[in-house]
């Protein structure tokens, strides 16, 4: 019978499974009202007695009523134990209601199993914890969706602003989570398919835990480097990321060696998170480098051409620093690379000029600071390594001040150095000059004199 | 009372179990509007002193207090300011109270160097034998001295006193009067039996849990799932929950990420986010089941200066999906069923009881209506935040009832005034020190506190 299947659950409950079955555990289990509940626990009790009178059964029960205390008509509600019933009830002047609370096999000394039964079940049935209840609130509704506006799209608009988005730090940390593997697939699609988030990622002037969308072997270089460096060898570093980066953008310019990048991204992807833990400054760095990276895949035009320009006075210099080029093969092979390079890069070069002075201004968080650095470079017509002081301007992106004072050194250094034009061998030289000059720029420790071999 | 239609009943569920039982549906919501906008702040600017409060609440009480000496004292009397007193002439001034402590807490003398002092620990009461009373006006001071109870008067209060300055240029007080209540309101209470729960201090997040299983049977109660069928149907006649404060447990405020060394405090949690989220779900468990409005106490995560603003419904995920809840300001005012609601979640009448002989929560709670403002110690002892265009705490109109939350143990009275007005006035008590809430019936404002217990190892009633 129906009737009887609920004994024999209870009888489950308590007997075999050993549980504290609780009036509001039941309901929920069973599915019944909460009356309904209690008085199938008061039916089973009442059977299981009739049954045996020695049954291992012990029982609270709870009993409510009025009592006179301290002055006024107190309404007392208290959960007792079975042996405490009859003393409580006949302290209360007036009885509101008596029935079972819970049933167990063994004696409970206090209340705790009973709330932490009470508390799990509410807890896995938080949705309609009120459904079998004995009270319904029609004013108990959902508020409408919109009152609730979702957090990512304000975050994702608020990025978008450079100096707006440093208020929400941490807001759009979710936003920025998908972006980071569309902007890796991002490398693939060769900027055919505008990435607003990973640009806005990077447009965050400050901390972007994990950001890795644009990373790429120079900033997991420098990463490495950090971990052994402090600020301020990493303000040379970010001299270094820089160049590194150019070559970095004219690879992935090539959709061939583009396949080539990605793969180097995921590892330095898993290296990033692992880098998190640094200054500011180096954060700004490597998203600078990073921006430079993802540029080609959004369509940040003001970052674009001041990178882009960047990367051409960079490349010039470094080729005629460490690989001994001549003046004007130089100047001609970055055209050269740049030429099989899409539309767009052309067309944000001519914006190149307008665009540096700007995006400095436009609510950068970081100030420019004129920092002393001392530059090494190989100067191999004589065979030794140059040691060079010069003021740079460090802020969020590179400043020209850098191009302006390279310049002066590299001129006489040019015509010194071997002619190398194969522009894949020229990627070479720069990833080999610049490595090394990155080493060399970084070296305050002997860490350079073990790569430059 | 709150079950007593409940009693035929009482038994019915200990029995086999019967047809479909019934269910209850709660009494709507009617009449309810939000009057706390005062107390709600918007853009909020801090670089404002002190002083214009004092002056706005000057200014502002002024023309009550004048009525009320002249209705006391006589139509001729002379109402002067301080700098029109003549010595010898007997007048009335009306002005700010100022008491001058020796063991009030000073934070300049705290950190002053050439006095060397060790920060006081914290008093229960900072009265002294010794203290002074000063009333000021808008331009001038004078000490008091006669017929005036210097230890049981506070900061901040405004009120008139009458006597003449003697020659040594204090002034002799002959009597004195307060503000009294304000203007009554039109009562439109319900007709049948309705009720408000009023619980405040449920201090989640504490180390002990002996409160979390009273907890849970509170929240039972009004949601209908506790108790025989007679009070189930009663419970249905709740119309509302106001939670006074002091949602966490003072455990939850501790600073460790201050004090300790940050490589010890870097991945640790603070305990109010544990206690956020059990407050959310209990919240979620009334919501489903009844309007419930929630104000920030001393240790909940809101500002500290009052009026403290309502907690962010960011915190509450859960519980906020459901309109059924409101977060509120504290202090909160608010017109339910034609009956008007004020209160706070009890620092202001903790701090006047620092700094009064008063002892009972009730009557600082009564003397606070009588004086016509609800904080008379913000700003000087109580934070604030700096108006200056006006003063939100003075009581322009009389509520019906009037509770402060957080208090050691519950009361209520019924005060009726000299010209109709009838206040109930109850003190909240903490709940999880006494595991006592309070029910108020709007249709005859009459409070019944309401206690559950579980029961211990060494439980006895």
């Amino acid at each position: 019978m129906a009737d009887e299947l609920y004994l024999e659950n209870i009888d489950e409950f308590v007997t075999d499974q050993n549980r504290v079955v609780t009036y509001k555990w039941l309901s929920f289990t069973l599915g019944v009202h909460v009356n309904q509940a209690k008085q199938m626990l008061y039916d089973y009790v009442e059977r299981k007695r009739k049954e045996n009178s020695g049954a291992q059964l012990h029982v609270t029960y709870l009993v409510a009523g009025n009592l006179l205390q301290n002055g006024h008509v107190c309404h007392k509600v208290a959960v007792v134990r079975e042996d405490k019933l009859e003393a409580v009830k006949s302290r209360l002047s007036s009885l509101a209601s008596v029935h079972v609370y819970s049933i167990q096999k063994a004696l409970l000394k206090d209340s705790s199993p009973l709330y932490n039964t009470d508390y799990d079940i509410v807890k896995t049935n938080l949705q309609h914890c009120s459904k079998f209840s004995a009270i319904r609130c029609a004013a108990a509704v959902a508020r409408p969706p919109p009152e609730a506006p979702p957090a990512p799209p304000p975050g994702a608009q608020g990025q978008r602003e450079p100096g707006a988005s440093t208020a929400n730090g941490h807001g759009p940390a979710a936003a920025r989570a998908p972006p980071q593997q569309r902007g890796i697939a991002g490398m693939f699609a060769a900027r055919a398919a505008p990435r607003d988030t990973p640009r806005d990622g990077r447009a965050e002037p400050r901390d972007a835990p994990g950001v890795s969308a644009a990373s790429s072997k120079p900033p997991t270089k420098n990463s490495i480097m950090n971990n052994f460096f402090g600020k301020a060898a990493m303000n040379k570093l970010k001299a270094n990321s820089v160049p590194e980066q150019p070559k970095e953008e004219k690879e992935a310019v090539k959709p061939s060696v583009a396949v080539a990048e990605p793969e180097s991204s995921p590892s330095s992807v898993a290296e990033k998170p692992g880098k998190k833990a640094e200054s500011a400054g180096i954060q700004q760095k490597d998203k600078k480098s990073k921006t430079k990276r993802a540029d080609r895949s959004d369509e940040e035009e003001e970052r674009d051409p001041e990178n882009v320009q960047k990367r051409r006075r960079r490349i010039k210099q470094l080729q005629s620093d460490s690989s001994d080029d001549e003046d004007v093969p130089p100047s001609p092979t970055p055209e050269e690379e740049r030429a099989p390079s899409p539309a767009p890069a052309p067309a944000p070069k001519a914006e190149l000029e307008p665009a540096p002075t700007e995006v400095p201004a436009a609510g950068r968080k970081r100030k420019r600071k004129r920092v002393l650095k001392s530059k090494m470079f190989i100067d191999e017509e004589e065979g030794c390594m140059v040691t060079e002081k010069v003021y740079e301007s460090e802020s969020c992106t590179d400043s020209e001040d850098e191009f302006c004072k390279p310049k002066a050194p590299a001129p006489h250094k040019q015509p010194l150095l071997p002619t190398r034009r194969d522009p894949k061998e020229e990627k070479k030289n720069l990833k080999k000059g610049a490595a090394p000059a990155n080493r060399a720029n970084k070296q305050v420790s002997i860490m350079g004199f073990f790569q430059k071999k | 009372m709150f079950s007593e239609q409940a009693a035929p009943l009482a038994q019915g569920l200990l029995a086999p179990p019967s047809a479909e039982p019934p269910t209850f549906p709660r009494v709507p919501v009617s009449g309810y509007s939000d009057c706390s906008q005062p107390f709600q702040l918007g853009e909020r600017g801090f670089s404002r002193q002190y002083a214009h409060i004092y002056a706005v609440r000057l200014a502002g009480m002024r023309p009550g207090l004048e009525r009320r000496a002249r209705s006391r004292w006589g139509n001729d009397i002379a109402l002067r300011k301080l700098s029109e007193l003549q010595a010898g002439e007997r007048c009335c001034v009306v002005g700010t109270l100022f008491k001058s402590m020796q063991l009030q807490p000073s934070i300049l003398q705290e950190i002053s160097e050439e006095h060397n002092l060790v920060p006081q620990p914290p008093l229960p009461k900072y009265i002294q034998p010794s203290d002074e009373l000063m009333l000021e006006d808008e331009l001038q001071r004078i000490k008091l001295e006669g017929a005036i109870d210097v230890q049981r008067l506070v900061t901040g209060t405004i009120l008139a006193v009458y006597g003449c300055e003697q020659d040594d240029g204090k002034f002799l007080v002959e009597d004195l009067c307060f503000a009294d209540l304000p203007p009554a309101l039109p009562w439109n209470g319900p007709s049948s039996d309705r009720f408000v729960l009023l619980a405040s201090g449920l201090g989640l997040g504490s180390v002990s849990g002996e409160a979390l299983l009273s907890t849970q049977l509170l929240v039972d109660v009004v949601t209908g799932q506790l108790g025989a069928e007679g009070e189930q149907s009663c419970a249905a006649h709740i119309t509302r929950v106001i939670l006074a404060g002091n949602l966490l447990s003072q455990n939850t405020q501790s600073r460790d990420t201050i004090n300790k060394a940050k490589y010890l405090t870097k991945k640790t949690q603070a305990a109010s986010v544990e206690a956020v989220k059990m407050l959310d779900e209990i919240l979620l468990q009334l919501c489903t089941s009844v309007p419930v409005d929630v104000m920030p106490g001393e240790f909940d995560p809101t500002n500290y200066t009052l009026p403290q603003q309502p907690l962010h419904r960011c915190m509450l995920p859960l519980a906020s999906a459901y309109a059924t809840l409101r977060l509120v300001t504290n202090p909160y005012q608010a017109s339910l069923d034609g009956v008007r609601f004020l209160g706070t979640s009890g620092q202001n009448i903790s701090d006047i009881f620092k700094y009064s002989s008063m002892d009972d929560y009730l009557e600082i709670l009564e003397w606070t209506l009588l004086a016509g403002h609800i904080s008379p110690t913000a700003p000087d002892t109580l934070g604030c935040y700096p108006f200056y265009k006006s003063d939100p705490f003075i009581l322009t109109e009389c509520p019906h009832v009037y509770f402060c939350g957080n208090a050691p143990h519950f009361q209520s009275k019924l005060l009726q005034g000299k010209e109709g007005q009838r206040v109930l006035l109850v003190t909240v008590p903490d709940f999880s020190a006494t595991q006592t809430a309070c029910l108020v019936n709007l249709r005859d404002l009459t409070c019944q506190p309401i206690t559950f217990s579980g029961f211990g190892a060494d439980s006895e009633d």
